[in-house]
């Protein structure tokens, strides 16, 4: 899209606001399932009766290097920590995490265990928490609607060379 | 009244006959294991225990796979019994007050607890890590049968003999509990990290491994937790 | 006529050349493979690392503990109703299957047992779990070998019985509902009604599965004879659940050894195959589906009436001692063993969970075996990445 001129801030509005809405619509969403929550986020992704696609949302990336999302579902171990950087480090920007589930939200109910991370947010940034144990996939189709929405309002330029936005 | 007798009479009749046929497989394993046996434990309509001497420990495998018929094998894992020194290092003050609250019946387990101040199971022992496995007579219709077998290991050297040449499925038993507790299995193929990156340090089933989150902020269910009615007044408690 | 002419010399000759040319052509180079720790086909994060001699497997070696959470050590920290909501994240996807041998073990302690009626009911929703666990394994299987379409079958069948054990417990997937002395609620109303019209959609799934799959000449090829474990073998590593049946051991905990769950009632009936190959793991996993929608359909009709929990202390103390208690799993044996010293956290619990034997013959396993029937192999020993790590 026309090189360099996203970068630079001038695009005119109106182009910006289209950018922005087709990239909300065509977001292709690597799977990274980790534990229980990557059963929902198959039920959310891959079943009939939630069917994601009909967001615009594409679930079957051939790699991460061809994902604009990635949702990071199930607890994160520290074995595994170093996996889902290099994982993200492959994304092109921009891009975007959704973090699903409790303990790769802040470790749920092995806060205190000796070997799980206490968060995926302690290595890569994350756009979007999806908070249960196990998330309905409802609940994960609402995080993805919400993180469209935000799309659909950001500056890509700032976006475009791989700024993480800060969540409120 | 002739009901009431025959019901109370049959009653312990079948106790005594579920005790006959594990008394009766006991009687077959000691009888088989010989010298090897040290202590052993049958707890009514359940389950047996055995404990055998450390250096029988893989001559035993292969005596029950071979000769008593318990050809699957279930698991194998290492016990430590020292208590843990950081005491229950969860506890919030709801968990103390709940402790406390609750009817007290140390003396069961401070009773049995041997010189060394903590108590080591239904068969004893004198060793701060036990091995036990769990192997099974299985595929009989009918005739199934399960039994718990148990090992001191030396406080000096923690190491044991291995399962894996009898039992091939004790690799990876053995792998995690070498890695969980610290314990030397001679004889294994190659101990080496199942679960845990391999940087990591300490073994952390030992139970003076310490859980680090806990020690840094107290159980945070604390926040939630509803006082509980009848702890002090205790009435539903007694009636069981 | 022993003498051999030139002619006959000459053609051997030429032939043990051209051997050789071919042999140098083919000659193969050690390589070595990674599969995962993610990859579609390994179930979640199990990482398979093979030395492959051409298409061929040399030696695999598992590695696993990407999803190694310390349940053991965490349980100790833990009180025992704490517990049950920890044990129900092992296998993810018959979490109430999960609680049941844990809730039993410490019954067994206690010397509490469940009434009736909550017996029956942990019974359905066991069988429940079992259900929606084996059904996306039938899907999932069909993946594995390249065919797509039964996983989206089996997503949508599972829902169904995924709202049934919603409705009763209120968890989708994680219900925590069994309690030490019973369970925390009885039954909606409908629900058994509603639960056999479910398991209609059950069999029916089966039949649609066995339609795609097991006739199809693909998938006869891709699993037969692929990955036989002899009986011997099997007890050796400890495989439990339908992956011994397929080895035509004739033994199922529930027949065996059943303490406290309702299935010495009801009429149903223990498959096993002989073969012990991938398409045998399949058949019988396919059976026991079947075998337990008949069961629920029995528990349902034959439900006694009666309380859901016995009388037990308000504060949960398992007095000392020690117990084993295990119960046929959708994976296999799954068993707590619980060593108790009369406080409110259990002194050690170890969980054998069926996964991590099942998977502890894959070494063995897949010696020899050619690249795409490690999938082949791995998918139908069927393990949950929480259930070999714990």
């Amino acid at each position: 899209m026309g090189l360099g001129l996203v970068e630079s801030g001038k695009m005119p509005k109106s182009l910006i606001k289209l950018l922005n809405i087709s990239r909300s619509y065509s977001l292709w969403v690597y799977q990274w399932g980790l534990a229980c929550c990557a059963i929902e986020m198959g039920a959310a992704f891959g079943a009939p009766r939630y069917d994601v696609m009909r967001l615009g949302v594409i679930p079957l990336p051939a790699s991460p290097r061809q994902a604009d999302l990635v949702v990071i579902s199930g607890t994160v171990t520290d074995k595994m920590a170093p996996v889902i950087r290099r994982l993200w480090e492959q994304m092109p920007d921009p891009k975007y995490v959704i973090s699903m589930g409790s303990c790769a939200n802040c470790g749920g109910p092995y806060w205190d265990s000796y070997s799980v991370t206490k968060g995926v947010d302690q290595i890569i940034p994350v756009d979007i928490y999806v908070p249960g144990c196990p998330p309905r996939p409802e609940a994960l189709l609402e995080g993805i609607v919400i993180l469209q929405d935000r799309i659909k309002n950001e500056d890509p330029a700032k976006r475009w060379v791989g700024e993480p936005i800060v969540v409120q | 009244m002739t009901n009431d007798a025959s019901v109370t009479e049959a009653a312990p009749a079948e106790e005594v006959a579920t005790d006959e046929t594990r008394e009766a497989r006991l009687a077959t394993i000691s009888e088989s294991l010989g010298e090897m046996l040290v202590d052993s434990h049958i707890a009514t309509g359940r389950d047996i225990w055995v404990r055998v001497s450390t250096d029988a420990w893989g001559a035993v495998a292969d005596v029950v796979r071979n000769r008593l018929g318990l050809r699957y094998f279930g698991f194998l894992s290492v016990i430590d019994w020292m208590p843990s020194p950081y005491g229950r290092s969860m506890d919030s003050e709801v968990d103390i007050v709940l402790a406390d609250a609750a009817p007290s019946d140390e003396a069961t387990s401070s009773d049995e607890a041997s010189d060394t101040g903590f108590n080591r199971g239904v068969t004893g022992g004198e060793t701060r890590f036990q091995a036990f496995a769990r192997v099974s007579h299985v595929g009989d219709p009918g005739d199934f049968w399960g039994l718990t077998i148990k090992a001191d290991i030396p406080d000096e050297t923690l190491a044991i003999d291995t399962w894996t040449n009898v039992y091939a499925g004790a690799d990876w038993h053995e792998r995690e509990a070498w890695e969980m507790f610290g314990i030397q299995f001679t004889g294994h193929p190659g101990l080496r990290n199942i679960y845990l990156p391999t940087d990591f340090e300490g073994n952390p089933m030992r139970k003076d491994f310490p859980l680090l989150a806990r020690m840094v902020k107290p159980w945070p269910g604390i926040v939630d937790v509803e006082p509980l009615p009848t702890i002090s007044d205790g009435a539903e408690e007694g009636d069981q | 006529m022993t003498s051999v002419t030139d002619r006959q010399k000459l053609q051997y000759i030429a032939a043990q050349a051209a051997d050789a040319r071919v042999n140098v052509e083919l000659e193969t180079e050690g390589m070595t493979l990674n599969l995962g720790p993610q990859h579609p086909a390994t179930h979640g994060t199990l990482r398979i690392i093979a030395q492959l001699d051409g298409e061929q497997v040399v030696h695999a070696e598992p590695v696993a503990g990407y999803m190694h959470r310390g349940y053991e050590k965490l349980t100790e920290v833990r009180t025992y109703p704490q517990i049950t909501t920890l044990v129900n994240r092992i296998d993810w996807l018959g979490s109430f299957a999960n609680e049941v041998p844990f809730i039993l073990a410490a019954e067994q302690l206690m010397e509490v047992e469940a009434p009736e009626r909550a017996m029956w009911i942990r019974t359905i929703l066991f069988e429940l779990s079992r259900i929606s666990n084996l059904i996306l394994f039938l899907g999932d299987m069909g993946v594995q070998l390249g065919a797509v379409t039964p996983v989206f079958f089996a997503f949508r069948d599972r829902e169904f019985v995924l709202d049934q054990i919603e409705a009763a417990t209120g968890g989708r997937f994680h219900p925590n509902f069994d309690r030490i002395g019973g369970l925390k609620d009885d039954l909606p109303k409908g629900w058994l009604e509603s639960t056999k019209g479910s398991m209609d959609k059950v069999r029916e799934f089966c039949d649609q599965i066995e339609d795609l799959l097991l006739g199809s000449e693909i998938f006869q090829a891709r699993t037969r004879g692929i990955g036989i474990v002899p009986a011997d073998v099997a007890m050796q590593y400890g495989l439990s659940g339908a992956n011994a049946r397929a080895s035509g051991i004739d033994w199922d905990i529930r027949r065996d050894n059943c303490i406290g769950l309702a299935y010495p009632e009801l009429d149903w009936k223990v498959w096993k195959h002989t073969d012990g190959d991938s398409f045998a793991r399949f058949w019988v996993r396919i059976q026991e589906v079947r075998e337990a929608a008949k069961m629920v359909d029995q528990l349902c009709d034959g439900l006694p009436a009666g309380p859901v929990m016995a009388k037990v202390p308000r504060i949960i103390k398992v007095p000392a001692g020690e117990a084993y208690v295990a119960t046929e799993n959708p994976l296999g044996e799954m068993g707590y063993y619980i060593v108790s010293e009369g406080e409110l956290t259990p002194f050690r619990v170890k969980i054998r969970s069926a996964s991590f034997s099942n998977m502890s013959i894959t070494p063995w396993l897949l010696r020899g075996v050619y690249v795409p029937d490690i999938i082949t192999i791995l998918g139908s020993l069927y393990f949950i990445l929480g259930d070999i790590d714990r």
